[in-house]
């Protein structure tokens, strides 16, 4: 099976040649169709730069990132446009909802951007809004929703076209925790479901135990990978913890 | 340190809000126009002719500074407010970072202060070479002679536009500066203090919606009817309908706006964005867009009000004598014409005329009944039995004073016919043909009689029947004011002496050699050969005259004084209006510039958003001018039907000439305007196309 996406040797360097920073160090590794992968690594780490790099934010220093056998460096205006809409759905920390748009308005933005026949985009909202329960918000302003319906909706506005990729940004960052919880059982369900190809960001272990492999990240390079296995969910936020816990003391205990 | 602060902060608010820099810069110059106004060329000269006229003029340019200094501090207070909310984060930091409220306030000002003395600095000069150049092109357009132009520089104008501009900016700045710094560093870190505005039931707004269309309905059927015009509480009603119709209309439309919104538009990327974007501007600035429509409103009908009045003097009568003399002395009528020709023999100054003729004018002398000489019974009647209109009753009303009327001598109308280049008149000796002044008549009225006049009437002078005949005529029987008849009888030659009983007054009137005129204006030859008039000694002669410099400048000044107040304040009406609404559309784009980058997020191209932002554009102002547009129509007819002279009355076709004219300019105008925020908004997406790194 070919893999989705492709990072290789990926690196990213901040400021000029003394105070320079190494944000990311030769970042190798691969996302397979259907996969729930999670990126964690403490604040300053790197993981929320190299979800900008796959998210077009910001462009690597050196390596190459491959999606779906597309050189992400070669793109440029309506292909990189598509590559944002179409080929990645992106959640945010902030959900990032327009606020001056209905829920239902919301999730149809992309639609209207990407030519998506009316009637299909409607069909597939109903069948997005159902499954996330967020049909009675429809019609209401993001301001008159709670945190976590305010997520939701922001999930069924990047999963509306069908994106091959899901980028998530600490996606429970601005959620209590049981709005946190419910909406990883639907990303969860959605990759079950759907098959759809998460990758997330997330500092947070609770959150990371919903995903089936978890690489850990630090000052820039990939120091640990965990995969889920038919473990249950507690067994391996047991070990996420530990992980954790030894990434606290340092990385040289690592391993 | 801080100076630098202040200097970069400066610089930032020009760039950042280049419109709202331009439209100062603008008011500057218009302030130093209008003020300086008593200098240019055109208003020395007309001082000497039309003092009284002037000096009133220039008193009532101090009430328009007012007016306006009052219009520009609205514009600057509500540009700054809107700059300063956006700031409101970073003076958050300042504060929490341990600056002083009193050093915050004073890098306020300054920042403020640095930014008026730059208008003033770009302003100025420019006005100065603007002002100049308009006194010379008006100086050579009306002929004055620009030989004896001199360089001049308003003193009184520069003090009162650098001290009215930065009055107002300081006054805007203190009540803006106080709100600021009374807040909470807290408040001020959140960022927006906008308020959710409550929203009711999009009945409610449809209702307002109606009401406002049927408010501001009423308000033209008033308008447009001239007896609204001739009494005070009526004006004040059709006003304030306008007014509140206006208010209600733009109120309520965010009804319209959100059907809008949900009208399915396939082909259309963004529609849903850019509508909702829409409505929510005008959701929360439904007031500046009223106030802008009325201030397009107010500007277009400056602009009609000018070109009605410059045109309505223009009218006043085509240019045929140049020169009328008139003899207190002489006794016998027919010495008078000998008299004046030996006397310009005398002192050389026959040669100045190519023509010199007699226009003698007297009245019936009755055998009888001395008063009521003149009866017109068929025309009274054949007007009676028209339908009844406005113009009927007024010359039904001016006619019944009619019954001992001036007579004219036709050989000397024609003669002035002839100068004029018209066609002379035949008359049989029981006939008459009509005279009226044209400051009398209106061209429907004239066409109204015309008809009447067709049909041959008889009437009755001194108790001999008389068939009127022709067409009425209207040519100017002197130079400018020495005589002015309602109503004439034009009567052949030995009528005329029949009647008078050889007892009239004679006029001289005088056309000048073409000559002298090769070589310099209408204006010089005449003012030169009045200067050389009056060296004679006229006046102890009993000889006196007039000129047609008398009526050429008094068109003159009505042209420059209408001209020039007007477009003063429709410019500034315009550079306000569009300035209120263009700023805060800019504003509230930055405001909101994060739903821009989460559409780049989503995939939209900078294509996509400068589209949707340019429609935004077009709706946001397009329709305050739309509504300024169609209310103006209105409010030019009723212009020239209720408020301008008489003369342009019912004059239809004039009226939809000057309303197209109008209407093309401020097409013009408002193109320039959006294509300056469209270029504004693209350059602002463009900086939003590179995501941000945030953590």
């Amino acid at each position: 099976m070919e893999p989705i996406l492709n990072i290789e040797n990926v690196s990213k360097t901040f400021g000029n040649v003394p105070n320079q920073t190494k944000a990311l160090d030769k970042i190798t590794f691969q996302v397979m169709p259907g996969e729930f992968l999670g990126i964690m690594g403490s604040s300053g780490s790197g993981k929320s730069t190299l979800l900008n790099c796959i998210a077009t934010v910001m462009k690597p220093t050196s390596g190459s990132i491959v999606i779906e056998g597309k050189k992400l460096h070669t793109l440029n205006g309506k292909a990189l446009a598509e590559y944002r809409g179409q080929t990645v759905g992106y959640l945010f920390q902030n959900f990032e909802l327009l606020d001056n748009l209905t829920g239902g308005e919301n999730i149809l933005l992309p639609t209207s951007l990407h030519n998506m026949i009316q009637k299909e985009g409607y069909l597939r909202m109903k069948q997005l809004a159902e499954y996330l329960e967020i049909t009675d918000v429809l019609d209401k302003f993001p301001t008159q929703m709670s945190g976590g319906q305010c997520q939701r909706v922001a999930v069924a506005r990047a999963m509306i076209l069908h994106p091959k990729l899901l980028l998530a940004d600490e996606p429970t960052g601005a959620l209590d925790s049981k709005n946190a919880k419910n909406i990883m059982e639907k990303l969860s369900g959605l990759n079950r479901d759907e098959e759809a190809t998460i990758l997330m960001v997330t500092h947070d272990s609770n959150t990371a135990s919903f995903c089936k492999r978890i690489l850990f990240i630090q000052d820039g390079v990939i120091f640990h990978e965990l995969r889920r296995g038919d473990e249950s969910q507690q067994d391996f936020y047991q070990r996420i913890l530990k992980v954790v816990a030894q990434l606290g003391g340092g990385s040289c205990n690592v391993l | 340190m801080f100076s630098d602060l202040i200097f970069r902060n400066s610089s930032r608010s020009r760039k950042e809000n280049g419109l709202f820099f331009s439209s100062l810069v603008i008011s500057i110059v218009a302030f130093y126009m209008i003020l300086s106004l008593s200098k240019q060329d055109v208003m020395v000269f007309l001082r000497k002719m039309e003092s009284d006229a002037v000096n009133q003029l220039l008193l009532m340019i101090l009430v328009f500074y007012g007016i306006t200094l009052g219009i520009l501090f609205f514009l600057i207070y509500f540009a700054c407010k809107y700059q300063l909310e956006c700031r409101r984060k970073e003076f958050g930091v300042y504060l929490i970072m341990g600056m002083r409220r009193s050093k915050f306030f004073t890098m306020l000002l300054a920042e403020d202060f640095l930014s008026s003395i730059l208008a003033l600095a770009i302003g100025l000069p420019a006005a100065v070479l603007l002002s100049e150049l308009i006194s010379l092109i008006t100086a050579k357009l009306v002929g004055i002679g620009i030989m004896g132009h001199q360089f001049t520089f308003s003193f009184s104008a520069i003090g009162f536009t650098i001290t009215g501009f930065l009055a107002i900016k300081l006054a805007a700045f203190l009540a803006l500066s106080s709100e600021i710094s009374r807040q909470e560093i807290g408040a001020l870190l959140t960022g927006s203090s906008e308020n959710e505005k409550r929203q009711r039931p999009a009945a409610f707004y449809g209702i307002c919606t109606v009401v406002g269309i049927m408010m501001l309905a009423a308000a033209y059927i008033m308008a447009a009817q001239r007896r609204t015009w001739h009494k005070a509480d009526k004006i004040f009603v059709t006003l304030l309908l306008g007014l509140l119709g206006t208010i209600l209309l733009f109120y309520g439309i965010r009804v319209v706006i959100a059907f809008l919104v949900k009208v399915k538009k396939a082909d259309q990327r963004l529609h849903v964005f850019t509508f909702r974007q829409i409505q929510e501007n005008v959701i929360h600035q439904f007031a500046s867009m009223a106030v802008s429509s009325l201030l397009i409103l107010m500007a277009v009908c400056c602009f009609g009000a000018g070109i009605g009045m410059a045109n309505a003097n223009q009218q006043a009568g085509t240019h045929v004598l140049d020169y009328t003399f008139s003899d207190k002395f002489t006794e016998n009528p027919q010495e008078v014409l000998p008299r004046l020709q030996t006397v310009l023999k005398e002192n050389g100054l026959d040669s100045q005329f190519s023509q010199l003729f007699e226009m003698r004018i007297g009245y019936a002398r009755a055998t009888e009944n001395y008063h009521n000489v003149f009866q017109m019974d068929s025309v009274m009647e054949s007007l009676r039995s028209l339908d009844q209109s406005e113009d009927r009753d007024v010359l039904l009303n001016n006619l019944s004073y009619v019954d001992a009327p001036h007579l004219i001598c036709l050989s000397d109308y024609n003669r002035l016919l002839k100068a004029a280049g018209k066609p002379a008149l035949t008359l049989a000796a029981n006939e008459a043909a009509v005279y009226q002044d044209p400051d009398f008549m209106s061209a429907s009225r004239t066409a109204m009689l015309n008809k009447i006049l067709s049909a041959n009437p008889q009437v009755m002078l001194d108790g001999n029947f008389l068939y009127l005949t022709g067409e009425s005529q209207s040519v100017d029987l002197v130079t400018d004011r020495s005589i002015t008849l309602l109503f004439a009888l034009i009567l052949p030659d030995e009528q005329f002496l029949y009647y008078t009983k050889g007892t009239y007054g004679v006029y001289i009137n005088g056309i000048m050699n073409q000559a002298p005129l090769k070589s310099s204006s209408l204006i010089t030859a005449i003012s030169d050969l009045n200067t050389r008039l009056d060296g004679i000694g006229f006046q102890d002669m009993g000889i006196e005259y007039e000129s047609y410099l008398q009526n050429m400048s008094r068109q003159l000044f009505y042209m420059v004084a209408a001209s020039y107040i007007t477009i003063y304040l429709a410019i500034i009406f315009l550079v306000v209006a569009n300035t209120i609404i263009g700023v805060q559309f800019l504003m509230n784009q930055q405001k909101t510039g994060r739903r821009y980058q989460t559409l780049v997020h989503l995939g939209a191209t900078y294509k996509n958003l400068c589209t949707s932002a340019r429609k935004q554009i077009i709706w946001f102002m397009g329709f305050p001018v739309a509504v300024a547009s169609v209310s103006s129509f209105f409010g030019v007819k009723a212009l020239f039907s209720g408020l301008i002279s008489s003369k342009m009355q019912g004059t239809q076709g004039e009226m939809l000439m000057v309303f197209a004219a109008m209407i093309f300019v401020l097409c013009v105008v408002e193109y320039l305007y959006m294509t300056v925020i469209k270029r504004s908004s693209d350059r602002y997406l463009l900086t939003l196309m590179q995501p941000q790194r945030e953590e």
